[in-house]
C-alpha cells in the first residue's frame, strides 16, 4: 500500500463557525465525530452516537471552507453541557479547539447561561485550566475506555442575553445570529392572514 | 462467499440494504471512520455529492456496523465503490461479502456488469476476486491513479474481458478517474 502525504495545511486558514442548521451540516458532525471517534479511538458505534443527538445542538467549524471540527451542546437548567469536540487530525496543529470553546462559550452566554460544563480526560485538564474550567469535585470516572473528571467553567451573560423580557420576535431568531432580523420577522409584513383565522371568525 | 464465516466470535455476521435514514447513517459513520479518520481524505471528496441517488449496503457485526459499499447505477453497469471494513474488523473478508451482496443486488435488478476503479496496488487483491482490467495502463496520476476493473454479475456467463474494452461505455455521471482513483480498499 502506498501511502500518500496530507497536504500542508494554510497556516492562516479562513475559520468559520456556525450553527448546524441543515441535515446537510449535522451529517458533517457526526462524519468527523465518526471520523475521530470510531476512526482514531476505536469508539463503537453506539458508544459514539448514543441517543442524545437529535436532543442536543450542533456546532460546525469550517477551514477554508472544509468541515475541520465540531462539538455538541446540550441545555440542563443549571449548565450547558459541551461533549463531543472534535477536530480533524490534519488541523490538529492549528489550536482551533479554543475557537470552538470560544464560540460555544459566547453561544451559550447570550442565550442567559451561567455555567459551561464538561466532562474531561486527565490529559486534557491543564489545557482547559487554562480556558477558565476548574474541577467541580474530585469524583472520577470511567466510559469508553478513559477516565474522566468534571469540570466547569462560569459564564457571565451579556446585557443582551435572551430573558423573559427579551423582544419575542428576538427569540425566533436563528440562535447564533441573535443579532440579525429572522425570516420570521420578514413574515410579519403579510399580517395574520391565515385563512384558518377568517373561518373561526366567520364560525363566531 | 464460500471463505466467509457467518459469525465471528459468535456474534452474527450480516448484511443489509439501507431502507431508512438511520441505517445510511451507519455507512456514512464507517465510511468517515475509515476515509476520513484513517486515510486522511477531505470530507467533500467523500461525501461527493452522489449519496442520495445511490444504494447503501451495511455489513453489521451483531448490531455494531463494521462495513459498508455504496452502489451507483449506470445504464451499462453497477459501480461498487467507497467499500469500507472498520480496521479492527478486517481480515475476515468482510469486503468479500459485501461485494457478493452488490453482485446479487445487481443479478436481481438485470444487470450484466460491475466495475469499480482501484488503486494500482489493490489489483492483484481484486483479481484474486474474479475481476478483470479494463484496460492495461492506469489512468490519473500519481496519488489518484487508478485502475478500472469489470466483473462478470453472472459468473458462468463470462465478459469477454480486457481484450474488448468497448464493452463498457463510461456514462457522462461517472466521477473523473483522478477524483475516485483512491477508493476502492482491499478490506483484506
Amino acid at each position: 500500500m502506498t501511502t500518500t502525504k496530507p497536504p500542508v495545511p494554510n497556516l492562516a486558514p479562513e475559520v468559520t463557525i456556525k450553527l448546524a442548521a441543515t441535515s446537510d451540516e449535522m451529517l458533517q458532525c457526526f462524519a468527523l465525530r465518526a471520523a475521530v471517534f470510531m476512526g482514531e479511538q476505536q469508539c463503537p458505534y453506539d458508544e459514539e452516537f448514543d441517543g442524545n443527538d437529535y436532543t442536543a445542538t450542533h456546532v460546525i467549524l469550517y477551514v477554508d471552507g472544509e468541515p475541520a471540527g465540531s462539538m455538541r451542546l446540550r441545555w440542563f437548567q443549571s449548565f450547558c453541557k459541551f461533549e463531543r469536540c472534535v477536530v480533524l487530525r490534519r488541523y490538529r496543529a492549528l489550536g482551533l479547539h479554543h475557537q470552538l470553546n470560544a464560540w460555544c462559550k459566547e453561544f451559550a452566554r447570550r442565550k442567559g447561561y451561567t455555567k459551561a460544563y464538561v466532562h474531561l480526560q486527565k490529559r486534557h485538564l491543564a489545557m482547559m485550566e487554562k480556558e477558565g474550567f476548574r474541577l467541580v469535585d474530585d469524583r472520577i470516572f470511567n466510559f469508553s475506555d478513559h477516565q474522566y473528571y468534571a469540570v466547569y467553567c462560569d459564564l457571565v451573560p451579556p446585557q443582551d442575553a435572551v430573558t423573559l423580557q427579551t423582544v419575542p420576535m428576538v427569540v425566533n431568531r436563528p440562535e447564533d445570529r441573535l443579532d440579525e432580523e429572522g425570516v420570521l420577522e420578514k413574515s410579519a409584513a403579510r399580517g395574520a392572514t391565515n385563512p384558518h383565522v377568517h373561518a373561526e371568525r366567520r364560525a363566531n | 462467499m464460500s471463505n466467509t464465516p457467518r459469525s465471528i466470535n459468535g456474534e452474527p455476521l450480516t448484511t443489509k440494504l439501507a431502507m431508512r435514514m438511520e441505517d445510511s447513517l451507519h455507512a456514512f459513520a464507517v465510511r468517515a471512520a475509515t476515509f476520513i479518520g484513517e486515510l486522511d481524505v477531505p470530507y467533500s471528496e467523500e461525501f461527493d455529492g452522489h449519496d442520495f441517488s445511490a444504494t447503501h449496503i451495511i455489513a453489521y457485526l451483531g448490531s455494531e456496523p463494521v462495513g459498508a459499499v455504496r452502489v451507483r447505477w449506470l445504464q451499462s453497469f453497477a459501480m461498487p465503490e467507497r467499500l469500507a471494513v472498520i480496521q479492527r474488523f478486517r481480515g475476515h473478508n468482510i469486503g468479500g461479502l459485501l461485494l457478493e451482496r452488490c453482485r446479487q443486488l445487481a443479478e436481481s435488478r438485470g444487470c450484466s456488469t460491475l466495475y469499480v476503479q482501484v488503486r494500482p496496488a489493490d489489483v492483484t487483491y481484486w483479481e484474486k476476486q474474479g475481476w478483470q482490467r479494463l484496460a492495461s495502463e492506469p489512468a490519473g496520476a500519481g496519488a489518484k491513479q487508478m485502475i478500472a476493473m469489470v466483473r462478470a454479475v453472472d459468473p458462468s456467463k463470462p465478459m469477454r474481458g480486457s481484450d474488448a474494452p468497448e464493452a463498457v461505455t463510461l456514462r457522462g455521471d461517472a466521477p473523473s478517474p483522478a477524483a475516485s482513483g483512491r477508493r476502492e480498499r482491499a478490506s483484506n
